[in-house]
């Protein structure tokens, strides 16, 4: 499917593009923004954020956390209670919605119940004045994208979840918007179209060079098809990186948390650089003041679980130690094991393709990982 | 997009103008024909009337004295409440077996009824008087029955009992209906539950039905009162002149008497009535929760 | 439970004698209304369609109910014109005193009629609006914009979420997104509105009893006059014309609701 695009937003944004090239200059800026509803606490504050043409930006964080919020303010739809939004240099901050051009795939669909999914997906184009012969064609286009051809003559209410859900994304995408912002436009689909929608979605973003904000609470969604991932909590932005960056090296251990599984140890700095948590002391990449408590963090599969039946594996500076299986839970393409280590419980991930050994329940085993796949964080910067 | 569009958005929902503009009109109406109006009446109760509907200049509570000293006034607000309670009782008592019914019918019969219940409402006041005119008058159709019964029918109509037969049957929608939204909390399961634990039906409704259904009841019974203390049309037709309300009273000092004073008083007696009320069903509410 | 027992049906017999007694009062307009007698009476000696003849006669009730429903129809435009925008404004925007208001402009329907046609008729006495058509127009707009401002206030609320803010992001001026969004979903709203206001005019006595004048009669109060000084089966037939005029409208409504609602108008 092609949409035609004004020449001038042309231009892919390549995933981990170098910023400031010039044509990967700034598009969206949020500058400090902050929401109060009336007298509450405000539903998000000191928001700032810079997005390049055509970049796709993950917003993730729990429930409550101002995501939706965000995505109204970029919209128009409520207005700032203070900070401001700039597209293309130019202050939009008290343009209202309708001169905002901006795409907007609502949490509830936001569906039109009187009108057919074609006059649906039609209504912004004849908002643009856009010729009914044209129109009618890029209709058409949309819902071919989004597979729903066959359904144009039906009313909303005909549809299931998941087909609203693809309206409303064809309704916002055949404006060719120059900023599309998504709150979690694939939630109500199964695993499969989730996975085919969501390619889509990053196809037309990058084919039309649209910068987009994506909500999600679909970590493993961010990370596939985002430029970078923002992670909010109770109304700021806790960090906004690659979202490689952002698993490997997350700033926070709420940010840890919540892109991926984690194993949290709670240890003491001693003097020589290890850290002492219960009997064993684990050595770190970085450095700390001694006797300083620590929350020590480590991917599941990150470590390394070998039979301590075999001899004990090569330490080569890895942390080693010995422990108990104590369940084994088989999650298709991975195998769980939660394996007693002193007086923690480590979770342990590995492949079901890549590791020809498996463990069985009571197993005696080691586990070993490197110093660089520890996180440290001072404790009591947890949640 | 030039500059001037870029600063503020253009006055729609977010002016205050537009506000005033849109709100003026319906604000107009309540001042001219309601708030005015009803404060006027207010101060009216305290001038004094003259000979043929004149009213004297200067501020009297002369009117209220003769009201609140003049055992007749007493007499009719305290036969007004009286026959106002005696209606409601009626009312609830002709109305919550029928509620109860409806209440238990299938969800395509339940609305159907709920209809038939509440259709009366839909015909004027006076149309629905002159059914009861017919049904009650000498010749009419209850003395007709009670005739061929062999035995002598009681007067009916343009009596007491005319007008509360009347009230209760024209006032029974109302009761009904909020029965039925009261009713919308009861459960069958949980009735059902209640006679599988042994309890026989009249315990079942005693303990179970009947104390859930209590808001709703009240609230019918608040409606149905005021409904009762304020009716003119019906006790005006169905009393034929014999049965005086404050209702009636009103409007016979307004009309007749031309006493505007007066008829101002008595009308902010009804509204004292109804606070009355009001605070009775406030405190009955508490109770019940 | 539902074993045929001995109180099953006294309740059931119970509860059809009082649907009767609830009933019976309307009914009973019918076969009255065919009497062939000079005064009401049961049963009828005869039955004949005199008194429709006379009621197709009877030059004032006609130009009553022409009147009438001149004032319904008035009144339902100009209800919905003032109280359509009012609601917008009460339900969509946020300022100080919005509930106060909206408490103000739906407490006349708490007001015993009786009270408030008194205080109407004093202040219109004086300023010679009894028997005008302008005075009778805003004493019912007075009981109608409480209603209809209910009915409308509740279909805004009502409203699938968001898709005004959908409409808005598309492109659409407010004015647009209310043409185009807001209003064909109100539309059952509207009709319904606008049905209960034509009602409660076409059949408010008691202010217009106030407020009536020698020039402008309207049906019900003529009825009222009529039942007041004779007893004749005349008033059956027209009644019976009444109850039937209001069942067409009730039916009318509740097709175009329905059928709104087939079509996917929401609501
Ligand atoms: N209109 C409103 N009035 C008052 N508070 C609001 C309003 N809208 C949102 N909030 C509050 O602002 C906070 C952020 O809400 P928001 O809808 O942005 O969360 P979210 O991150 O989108 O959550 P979810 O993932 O559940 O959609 C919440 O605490 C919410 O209660
Ligand atoms: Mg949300």
């Amino acid at each position: 499917m092609a949409i035609a695009r004004a020449p001038h937003a042309a231009g892919e944004a390549p995933r981990d593009a170098a910023p400031a090239a010039g044509l990967n200059s700034v598009h969206l800026t949020l500058e400090a923004l902050e929401k109060r509803y009336g007298n509450l606490p405000p539903s998000v504050s000191a928001l700032s954020l810079q997005l390049r043409q055509g970049e796709l930006l993950g917003l993730l964080g729990p429930s409550g956390c101002g995501k939706t919020t965000t995505l109204r303010m970029i919209s128009g739809l409520v207005p700032v209670t203070a900070g401001r939004i700039l597209v293309a240099g130019r202050d939009v901050t008290a343009l209202p919605p309708y001169r905002r051009d901006m795409g907007v795939v609502f949490q509830a669909y936001a569906l039109f119940p009187h009108m057919t999914v074609a006059e649906n997906v039609a209504f912004g184009l004849e908002m643009r004045k856009v010729s009914r012969t044209e129109a009618k064609e890029r209709v058409m286009r949309a819902l071919g994208m989004v597979r729903l051809e066959a359904l144009a003559d039906r009313k909303p209410r005909e549809l299931s979840g998941g087909q609203q859900q693809r309206v409303a994304l064809a309704r916002a995408l055949v404006i060719e918007p120059s900023i599309l912002l998504l709150d979690e436009p694939l939630s109500n689909l199964d695993a499969k179209l989730r996975d085919e929608m969501r390619n889509e979605i990053r196809d037309i973003q990058q084919r039309l060079g649209i910068t987009a904000v994506f909500v999600t609470h679909d970590q493993v969604e961010a990370m596939a098809i985002c430029d970078r991932i923002g992670v909010m909590r109770a109304g700021r932005l806790e960090q906004i990186a690659t979202p490689l960056e952002m698993y490997e090296r997350p700033t926070t251990p709420f940010v840890a948390d919540f892109v991926g599984r984690m194993n949290h140890l709670r240890g003491t700095r001693l003097e020589g650089g290890g850290v002492r948590v219960g009997e064993a002391v684990l050595a770190t990449a970085g450095t700390s003041p001694a006797g300083e408590a620590l929350l020590l963090m480590v991917r599941p599969h990150r470590i390394q679980m070998t039979p301590a039946a075999t001899a004990q594996p090569e330490a080569a500076g890895r942390n080693v130690q010995p422990g108990t299986v104590r369940r084994v839970t088989f999650v298709g393409d991975a195998l769980h094991y939660e394996v007693a280590m002193g007086a923690e419980t480590m979770l342990v991930e590995s492949s079901t393709v890549s590791g020809p050994q498996s463990f069985a329940v009571g197993d005696a085993v080691f586990l070993a990982w490197s110093p660089d796949d520890t996180l440290t964080f001072p404790a009591g910067t947890e949640a | 997009m030039s500059a001037a569009l870029l600063t503020r958005p253009r006055a729609d929902w977010r002016g205050g103008t537009v506000l005033m503009a849109l709100l003026a009109p319906i604000l107009l109406v309540n001042v001219l024909t309601f708030l005015a109006p009803v404060i006027n009446l207010a101060m009216l109760s305290f001038r004094g009337s003259g000979p043929g509907g004149s009213i004297q200049e200067g501020l009297t509570t002369a009117t209220w004295t003769s009201l609140l000293t003049d055992s007749f006034y007493w007499e009719i607000l305290l036969g007004t409440v009286w026959t106002s309670l005696l209606i409601t009782f009626l009312t609830l008592l002709c109305s919550y077996p029928v509620a109860l019914w409806v209440s238990r019918l299938g969800a395509r019969w339940r609305n159907l009824m709920m209809v038939v219940c509440i259709s009366p409402l839909l015909v004027s006041a006076v149309v629905r008087t002159y059914g009861w005119m017919i049904l009650l008058g000498d010749q009419g159709f209850v003395p007709g029955v009670i005739r061929a019964m062999g035995m002598t029918p009681p007067r009916l109509l343009f009596n007491e009992t005319g007008v509360i037969i009347g009230l209760t049957e024209i006032l029974m929608p109302y009761m009904i209906l909020s029965l039925l939204a009261g009713f919308g909390k009861l459960d069958r399961t949980l009735e059902d539950a209640a006679g599988t634990l042994g309890a026989r039906p009249f315990t079942v409704f005693r303990r179970i039905v009947l104390p859930l259904s209590l808001p709703g009841l009240l609230l019918g019974c608040l409606l149905t009162f005021v409904l009762a203390v304020s009716s003119f049309i019906t006790p005006k037709l169905l009393g034929g002149g014999r049965v005086v309300l404050l209702a009636t009273e009103i409007y016979d000092q307004a009309i007749v008497t031309l006493n505007w004073p007066l008829a101002s008083a008595l009308s902010i007696l009804v509204l004292v009535v109804f606070g009355a009320a009001l605070a009775v069903y406030g405190q009955l509410s508490k109770l019940v929760d | 439970m539902n074993t045929l027992s001995l109180p099953r049906i006294a309740y059931g017999v119970l509860v059809a004698l009082l649907l009767v007694f609830l009933l019976a009062p309307v009914l009973l307009v019918f076969p009255i209304s065919f009497s062939a007698d000079n005064f009401i009476a049961w049963p009828p000696s005869g039955w004949s369609p005199r008194w429709y003849v006379a009621l197709a006669r009877e030059s004032e009730l006609l130009l009553a109910f022409r009147n009438s429903v001149v004032l319904g129809l008035v009144v339902t435009v100009l209800s919905l014109a003032i109280a359509l925008p009012a609601a917008v404004m009460l339900v969509r925007k946020e300022f100080p005193g919005r509930d106060i208001l909206f408490s103000v402009f739906t407490a006349p329907l708490l007001l015993p009629s009786i009270v408030l046609g008194l205080a109407i008729l004093i202040v219109f006495v004086g300023r010679g609006l009894v028997g005008s058509w302008f005075g009778m127009v805003l004493a019912h707009l007075t009981l109608t914009l409480p209603y209809a401002l209910r009915v409308l206030a509740t279909g805004l609320k009502t409203l699938p979420p968001a898709v005004e803010d959908a409409a808005g992001t598309l492109g659409a001026r407010p004015f647009t997104v209310f043409r185009r969004v807001t209003l064909p979903l109100m539309a059952p709203a509207l009709i319904a509105a606008g049905a209960l206001s034509f009602l409660v005019s076409f059949d408010e006595v008691v202010i217009s009893l106030f407020i009536v004048g020698p020039q402008l009669k309207v049906l019900p109060v003529s009825l009222y006059h009529y039942v007041e000084s004779r007893t004749d089966p005349l008033v059956a037939s027209a009644s019976a014309v009444l109850i039937l005029v209001t069942l067409l409208l009730v039916i009318v409504v509740e097709r175009a609701v329905g059928l709104r609602k087939a079509v996917g108008g929401g609501g």
